[in-house]
């Protein structure tokens, strides 16, 4: 429908609209969305702009500290662990790593927690009581104890991480939308639709889909953090990525051996974690905060 | 946060929690001594194992041998056989036992005799006689003794009388004596086993041991520790320490820095780089002795690819044994030519050692028209005395076979389930080592490389040549040591053309420890002993 | 209100029973022999072998297989640990005590520092205030705990050289577990050195509490604070405020016990994460706790270990939420409200 304009009128801004205006009066917010742009375009990225491969050692310069120590190399900004390899690449490499994995797992959750979350939601009585309770057992079990279960059937590997993440995180998922989608059906709004004679599959997604959106974002953004922190877990504690894989989290667990002698090979990689789970935490809060008012 | 850690000098924390205590920090701690060990033991008898970290936990603690060796003079000297004496064709070694040793006194087990013949003659008995009730009580079988081929050297064992035991042998073995002052070859309680066997339980033989050591087991937690306490009827006299704790810390940096909080005094088996920081450390204090061990990469030679012997010797071109050096093991070892270390008497330093040459290598490779070669190799995530990092040495191959276009997975599990699956599953190649029992030069070829290896699976490489074999029959078999080093340098020459493994390093045995533990030893070889060990009364850490 | 306790506990065994199918269906894909994975007796004899077949039914069908699983493990019977050849069980029971001694004073550290903190950001209307506790609980909850306990040891412990970084106690001091708490173990023990082991065992317990404590804590100060913002803006308070009560007296007496009430519905949504970061922060500092033995289980493929380890651990959360829940339930006004409403 072509909107047309006969009276000069106010414009009002689609929700969309006002959520962003929100969001982008918040420094932090904002600062944190560079923080994610920043890292999507490196994960993108990393391996043409890396000075060195991930694994590329040079036997000349170990355990080189970082370029602003005295001792350090201005070639090696970040310093070398004791292979002699390139940290700073290293940090370049895990990005796809650590943080894209975390977005292909959310992604994957996300889809499948969608579909049956919203199949869920718009189911009523036992079998949606049964599917509550299924939910309530899986979310009781905490990732990193799936992430075990997981690498004792099928052994460590960072393809496991997927598996043991993936599981953890779409109940979740069903979870959130089980309920937004639930909440909604509720509404008077949907019994109108209804009543004009909308089916099932319409009514999700042409009038309860534009309402859940706000909860689900919020539930991505936690999410995404929170799949960094379970993925470098995994790898810290060898479950996950294994040596000589530039996983973060893997990465910490190898300079764990230097830790007294070079203890930039663990914190290097810790503060690369930090700074994006804390970008990823202040889009999810400034959209919080954003949206929170439009929804009261 | 950070203001909060300004604001908080040692005393302001003390003062918060010891409002108890009169002077704090000045924790009086019971009387005793806490090491800090890599790992657990897989049980409490060395005679069913070949891991260090076990012969550690046991050896010199819990039991005593026949004969000992003397670290200083590298001699053979009484431990519970006073003295003893050879016939002339070498074939009978008749021991005279010492009396009034007693074994431990314990909750489970109340000894109604002292060690005699009997002792002997079942802790030799279990590992030879097939019949004998022990004999199969051991999963993992014997697997020292059946790489030096003990079953068959073995004819009879006779006990005189109660002070005398007469081992009859089916050949002359030079080495036999040195074998018999190894870690592995303790002395178990007769009478004890006995009770095991009444009651029905006889694995616990190896679970809850009996021995003569000078310290008899308290507790053992998994993964956590291990405590005793001294034998108060000590054969040789009263021991300083009262208390001797195993703090099972596998990491290296936590035993690291457990040692600078004071949580241990002494330490095992610190990675190279650590050294560095010692020295920040004044009340730390580094003890290092070239050892008696070689660290190797043992080759599958029964298993294709690798029983191809130009792609062994490809390999064996491939690596920088140099780089390996720097980077895992700093300056504590020496490139290793052969499998025998510099401090061996039959060492010769003009080996034909197989030379880095990556170009050459890759010429093998193209000539035996090998292509796209994957090989997995599995590398222990513990630091033993021979490899301090082997998981590093692992990543160093990796990228040296990447140069000559092979492809490498590393495989590591746990360290117990390491050894097991070691000898139940297929691997291509394992980095591994040795650390010597005894001075003797035998001990570096028989049990890892001989025949007779092979059935115990101490033999990594899978790897059986009569040649071999021969030569080292022919070692044993005479006493002159001009000769035996002859026939060891030419095995050494056989190893280095057939290449069943690639020798990587000589490490130094290097133990830290606090300033107030005086009088502890290095041994060059075997396990660590504490009975000698004296401490100053700790004070003044937390 | 009895017709929802029992609804509680209904889905607490609806949920065990889903969380026991997950673990017999992953129990039987692990890569080892059957019997061996739920028995944990290596190389068992004709005998033992008919045993476990016949106490887990390993001949009937899957169903009659679950439900022996079910009624063996409920009994107490965990299987031998692979590793050590004792009984899961026993090891259970030494290793639960700590992680609750851990955990427990993590929660309280989180409690009685968040709360206060979360107050005074509420009520704060400095915009430095307000930003740095939001900074702080910000990037608390972002720190990966990993990174976090092991910067904190290197400090504390090795460069400064205060606090010990790992283990529970120096181990020169034997101490007999009663309770399994180790520090009121240290009290209640007759030994001549039981002050100074009290005060060794509890320098062990700071690092790791202080780094445990930092998720709570952060989530408490946060949800404090939102909490007391929205409760500050209630009528009653204002009516409060007028009736000239002391600031002090309203926050303490009205506004608080309204604001606890979504810290406590968060604190039951936290357990799950909490539980990974305690097993984190055991294994880091060595604490011989659940976490730790989890861990070292895996490493060593110890799968009847695995099995008791994610069992109790899960159990413990189903258990605990649950339980918050009913509380959060039995308190709150507002869903009292909802709940007869709806019935």
């Amino acid at each position: 429908m072509p909107q047309i304009k006969i009276y000069k009128q106010d414009y009002i801004s689609t929700p969309a609209g006002r959520v962003w205006k929100a969001f982008s009066h918040n420094p932090f917010a904002l600062v944190g969305l560079w923080g994610v742009g920043f890292l999507l375009v490196l994960a993108l990225l990393a391996p043409f702009i890396a000075p060195y491969g991930a694994n590329e050692q040079n036997q000349q310069v170990l355990l080189l500290p970082p370029s602003w120590d005295p001792a350090g190399h201005v070639e090696y900004f970040l310093g070398t662990d004791d292979l002699g390899r390139d940290i700073f690449s290293r940090i370049l490499h895990g990005v796809q790593m650590t943080f894209g994995m975390s977005l292909v797992i959310v992604s994957c959750a996300l889809f499948f927690g969608f579909i049956i979350g919203a199949i869920s939601g718009m189911m009523r009585g036992l079998k949606s009581s049964i599917l509550g309770h299924l939910l309530d057992a899986l979310l009781s079990i905490p990732s990193l104890l799936m992430a075990i279960l997981v690498v004792a059937v099928i052994g460590p590997g960072l393809s496991n991480v997927f598996w043991a993440v993936g599981i953890a995180m779409v109940p979740q998922f069903i979870r959130t939308i089980h309920q937004a989608v639930h909440d909604e059906l509720q509404k008077e709004y949907v019994t109108a639709a209804r009543l004009d004679g909308a089916n099932d599959l319409q009514i999700l997604l042409y009038v309860i889909m534009p309402n859940v959106w706000e909860v689900l974002i919020i539930q991505v953004t936690m999410a995404i953090s929170a799949a960094i922190l379970d993925i470098a877990a995994l790898g810290f504690l060898n479950l996950g990525a294994q040596a000589p894989s530039p996983e973060w989290g893997a990465m910490v667990a190898q300079g764990l051996d230097n830790l007294l002698l070079a203890p930039w090979t663990v914190t290097i990689p810790g503060v690369a974690i930090l700074f994006s789970v804390l970008a990823v935490n202040l889009v999810g809060d400034g959209l919080r905060s954003a949206i929170a008012p439009i929804r009261k | 946060m950070t203001l909060f850690w300004k604001l908080t000098p040692k005393t302001l924390l003390c003062a918060a929690v010891g409002m108890l205590v009169s002077a704090c920090g000045q924790a009086t701690l019971p009387p005793g001594l806490v090491y800090c060990s890599e790992g657990n033991p897989e049980s409490f008898n060395p005679q069913v194992v070949t891991s260090g970290t076990t012969i550690d936990a046991t050896s010199h603690q819990l039991y005593s041998r026949l004969v000992n060796y003397d670290v200083e003079k590298g001699d053979i000297t009484p431990g519970l056989a006073t003295d003893w004496y050879i016939s002339n064709d070498g074939l009978n070694y008749t021991f005279n036992l010492r009396h009034n040793v007693q074994f431990h006194h314990t909750d489970f087990f109340k000894p109604q005799r002292a060690f005699n013949a009997d002792d002997v003659l079942f802790s030799f008995e279990r590992i030879i006689n097939k019949q004998h009730p022990y004999h199969f009580v051991s999963r993992t079988g014997y697997p020292f003794f059946q790489s030096i081929g003990f079953e068959s050297l073995i004819s009879s064992i006779e006990k005189v009388n109660e002070y005398q035991i007469v081992f009859k042998l089916n050949r002359k073995d030079a080495s036999f004596l040195s074998n018999l002052a190894t870690d592995f070859a303790i002395i178990l309680s007769r009478e004890y086993a006995d009770q095991l066997l009444i009651e029905g339980e006889p694995e616990k033989i190896d679970l809850q041991p009996i021995g003569t050591g000078p310290f008899q087991l308290n507790q053992y937690v998994k993964n956590e520790f291990i405590r005793y306490t001294k034998n108060p009827q000590y054969w040789l006299g009263d021991i300083d320490i009262e208390h001797l704790v195993f703090d099972i810390t596998p990491k290296s940096t936590s035993r690291l820095a457990k040692l600078i909080t004071g949580d241990c005094s002494v330490s095992a088996l610190p990675k190279a780089g650590e050294l560095a920081i010692i020295d920040q450390h004044s009340h730390i204090k580094v003890d290092a002795k070239p050892g008696l061990n070689v660290a190797f990469w043992a080759l599958n030679t029964q298993k294709p690819p690798l029983n191809n012997i130009s792609v062994r010797r490809a390999l064996a071109h491939a690596i920088d044994k140099q780089n390996i050096l720097d980077v895992v093991y700093n300056d504590i070892a020496v490139e290793a030519t052969g499998i025998l270390p510099p401090t061996s008497w039959a060492y010769s330093n003009n080996l034909p050692a197989n030379n880095y040459d990556p170009a050459k290598a890759k010429n093998l490779l193209d000539k035996a028209g090998v292509k796209d070669l994957v090989i997995n190799l599995w590398a222990m995530p513990v630091a033993r005395i021979y490899n301090p990092n082997a998981l590093k040495t692992a990543e160093l191959i990796q990228a040296d076979l990447a140069n000559v276009g092979v492809k490498v997975n590393i495989i590591t599990y746990d360290w117990s389930i390491f050894t097991q699956k070691l000898v139940s599953e297929d691997y291509d190649s394992v980095l591994i080592g040795w650390n010597a029992d005894n001075s003797d030069p035998d001990n570096f070829f028989t049990p890892l490389l001989s025949c007779s290896a092979l059935e115990s699976n101490n033999n990594r490489s899978k790897w059986c040549q009569k040649d071999f074999d021969h030569l080292l029959t022919l070692a044993q078999n005479t006493t002159n040591r001009a000769d035996r080093k002859s026939y060891y340098q030419a095995a050494e020459a056989i190893l280095s053309d057939q290449v069943p493994l690639i020798p990587i390093a000589h490490a130094e045995k290097v133990l830290l420890k606090r300033n107030n533990i005086t009088s502890m030893q290095v041994r060059p070889y075997g396990g660590i002993a504490f009975a000698k060990i004296k401490h100053n009364a700790q004070q003044g850490n937390q | 209100m009895w017709r929802y306790f029992f609804r509680r506990v209904n889905l607490f065994f609806a949920t065990t029973l889903v969380m026991m199918a997950v673990l017999f269906y992953a129990t039987h894909q692990f890569p080892v022999d059957e019997s061996y994975a739920l028995s944990g007796i290596s190389n068992p004899s004709a005998e033992q072998l008919e045993h476990i077949s016949d106490e887990f039914k390993l001949n009937s069908n899957s169903v009659v297989q679950f439900l022996a699983y079910v009624e063996q493990r409920f009994s107490g019977n965990m299987g031998m640990s692979i590793n050590s050849q004792q009984p899961v069980f026993e090891e259970l029971k030494t290793v639960l005590p700590a992680s609750f001694e851990l955990s427990l004073v993590a929660g309280l550290i989180a409690l009685f520092l968040g709360v206060p903190i979360g107050v005074i950001a509420a009520l704060s209307s400095n915009k430095f205030v307000q930003w740095s506790i939001l900074g702080l609980t910000l990037t608390g909850y972002s720190i990966p705990v990993f990174w976090l306990g092991l910067t904190l040891s290197l400090w504390f412990g090795v460069n400064l050289g205060w606090l010990p970084i790992s283990g529970q106690i120096n181990l020169l001091y034997q101490i007999k577990p009663i309770t399994g708490f180790m520090l009121i173990d240290t009290l209640l023990s007759d030994s001549s050195y039981r002050i100074p082991a009290f005060v060794d065992a509890l320098m062990h317990l700071i690092l790791p509490a202080i780094t445990l404590a930092v998720l709570p804590f952060t989530l408490i100060v946060r949800i404090t604070r939102q909490a007391m913002l929205q409760v500050m803006n209630q009528t009653y308070i204002r009516a409060a405020e007028a009736r000239g009560l002391h600031t002090f007296t309203i926050i303490i007496k009205h506004a608080l016990p309204n604001a606890m009430i979504p810290v406590l519905k968060s604190i039951g949504i936290m357990l799950g994460t909490f539980a990974c970061y305690g097993i984190i922060v055991e294994v880091i500092f060595s604490w011989p706790g659940v976490g730790s033995w989890l861990v070292s289980g895996i490493y060593q493929r110890d799968y009847t270990v695995i099995q008791a380890g994610i069992l109790s651990v899960s159990l413990l959360i189903i258990f605990l939420s649950i339980l918050i829940e009913f509380i959060h339930t039995a308190i709150n006004p507002m869903s009292k409200k909802e709940l007869y409403a709806t019935n």
